[in-house]
């Protein structure tokens, strides 16, 4: 039934050997799978191999146990139904925002009239419709971010991939992105496994969140979060999203030896 | 355009939001760079001018000799007296220069891409270019003399010769600092090689090659004196040589205001092309 997961991950594991020969085991006997439409959040400490999870996900790089299939197929296959949202919004500053958002489509050579109507919808959900012609260095930081976004939605992915995207952000601008993603998300539909150093957005965001203990890297808890959709700034400070914290909080302290 | 401070608010508020290196710092007006250029500009007159009058107060107050230095007063003199002698010699080294310095340039960028994008090759290719560069180029203008003879090839070969490295550097080093998301976003869309090149790494690289081709135009005019002083019969490098047989220092001294003012002047106008050609650097930086 693995066909019916938008991602499955199946005993994966990555290990680096250094040029002495000795082993660097990254990734140990990940196993799960993110279910169509669903938000998963994956918190861990730096270091934890989330990037690297990602980063075999997405196909940058190769697993070395285990399979990874998106919607059932290898990834090979299915690199098209990807989209991915990096640290930075690493926008090209000589391209205006439209441009920038249309990247990935002229790099598949499939920018049509309709692929430039779909960008600039995508630019008009992120509310910076006004500012297509506009370059990345008129805009704010979380501004970037979500032109970033929209690149990485331009091609109508699935799933979308995103790394840390708001930690370069300011606690302010990140909390509105959380509602911004939220709402992005449920207009789009795609399935979204959204990395990412903060307990509370991980929480908040995520129908269920992944927690991935160090070395090495492997799932330590999967936490499915029962809080209503769609979600208020209100929600953060029930009982309910307390509770699901501090749960999370025991399972990453315990591992580093804090508690 | 109404919207323009409202951006700029924006931009100023989330200036620790944005991470480096496309992050919105100050956005100086267009206006506001003209006038900063133009005041540059007269300070950069105005230092001109106080070097020359300092230099004339220096041969004034120690009365030195008219063959061991003369002021500049005597130099401008020269120029005026001969313009024709002077700008036709001057066109000859500008030829040279120029020659030399496109084809450096061009080699220069071909090396340092295959340098970046044959990394199979890197180890080889790394270590043969910096024993080629040991190699001191004006110990090579005598053999380029052998190859090409006494005519404008040897010198233009000379000034290409000096001008390449820094481009085969720079070129690496702006294909080098891609961001490694941006790599990612090509190999997630399946982007071709070439579109990668062409798209992305190449107007990365177009700063960093810049910077590598203002250091290489005044080299590459200092290139072709030095070819001009071992086998030439024009070009200011010929001018100095007579001069210096002559004791003719005024004619001298013309000779090297006129080839500060070359170099200067091909310094700005890459300078120039590179402003109007990369905007954004006006601004990321």
């Amino acid at each position: 039934m693995t066909a019916d997961y938008a991602i499955s991950v199946n005993n994966v594991g990555k290990t680096y050997t250094s040029r002495d020969g000795q082993e660097n085991v990254v990734l140990k006997d990940l196993d799960f799978h993110v279910n169509p439409g669903e938000f998963v959040s994956i918190v861990g400490q730096s270091g934890s191999g989330k990037t690297t999870l990602l980063n075999t996900i997405s196909g940058l790089q190769d697993a070395t146990e285990g399979e990874i299939l998106i919607r059932g197929r290898e990834i090979s296959e299915a690199l098209k139904d990807i989209g991915m949202v990096f640290q930075s919004p690493v926008l090209l500053p000589w391209r205006n925002n439209l441009d920038n958002v249309l990247l990935p489509l002229e790099f598949r050579d499939s920018v049509t009239p309709e692929s430039k109507e779909h960008a600039m919808e995508l630019l008009h959900m992120v509310g910076l419709g006004e500012k297509a012609t506009r370059y990345s260095y008129e805009l704010s930081g979380g501004m970037q971010q979500r032109v970033a976004i929209c690149r990485a939605l331009v091609s109508r992915p699935e799933i979308l991939l995103m790394d840390e995207p708001f930690g370069a952000l300011d606690a302010m601008t990140r909390d509105s992105m959380n509602f911004e993603i939220q709402r992005i998300w449920r207009r789009t539909g795609c399935s979204v496994l959204f990395v990412t150093h903060s307990i509370s957005e991980a929480v908040w965001l995520g129908d269920r969140v992944v927690v991935v203990g160090d070395r090495p890297g492997r799932i330590i808890a999967d936490v499915k979060i029962d809080i209503e959709r769609p979600r208020a700034k209100e929600h953060k400070f029930s009982e309910d999203f307390a509770h699901y914290v501090a749960e999370i909080e025991s399972h990453i302290g315990v591992t580093a030896g804090i508690s | 355009m109404t919207t323009t401070p409202r951006i700029e608010a924006d931009a100023v508020r989330h200036v620790e939001a944005g991470p480096p290196p496309m992050s919105p710092r100050k956005q100086p007006k267009q206006s506001l760079i003209k006038s900063e250029s133009v005041s540059a500009g007269i300070k950069a007159v105005v230092g001109l001018v106080a070097l020359f009058a300092l230099w004339e107060l220096v041969v004034f107050i120690f009365k030195f000799p008219k063959y061991l230095l003369v002021g500049p007063v005597s130099a401008f003199e020269e120029l005026f007296t001969n313009p024709g002698y002077f700008a036709l010699n001057a066109l000859t080294t500008l030829q040279e220069g120029l020659a030399g310095f496109a084809l450096g340039t061009a080699l220069g960028v071909l090396c340092g891409a295959l340098l970046y994008y044959a990394s199979f090759l890197r180890p080889f290719l790394y270590p043969a270019l910096i024993a080629i560069d040991t190699i001191p180029k004006v110990a090579l203008a005598p053999l380029f003399i052998v190859w090409f003879g006494f005519g404008f090839e040897s010198k233009a070969f000379v000034a290409m010769a000096i001008a390449f490295f820094p481009l085969v550097i720079n070129t690496f080093d702006g294909l080098n600092s891609v961001p490694h998301e941006l790599q990612d976003l090509a190999r997630i869309n399946r982007a071709s090689k070439l579109k990668k090149m062409m798209k992305i790494d190449f107007i990365y690289a177009l700063p960093s090659i810049f910077t590598g081709a203002k250091i290489s135009i005044s080299l590459a005019v200092g290139g072709a004196v030095v070819g001009e002083f071992i086998a030439g019969s024009k070009g200011l490098g010929y001018v100095i040589l007579l001069a210096n047989a002559q004791v003719d220092l005024p004619s001298m001294f013309a000779a090297f205001i006129v080839l500060a003012a070359i170099a200067l002047l091909l310094f700005f106008i890459i300078d120039l092309v590179s402003k109007k050609l990369l905007p954004w650097k006006n601004y990321t930086k």
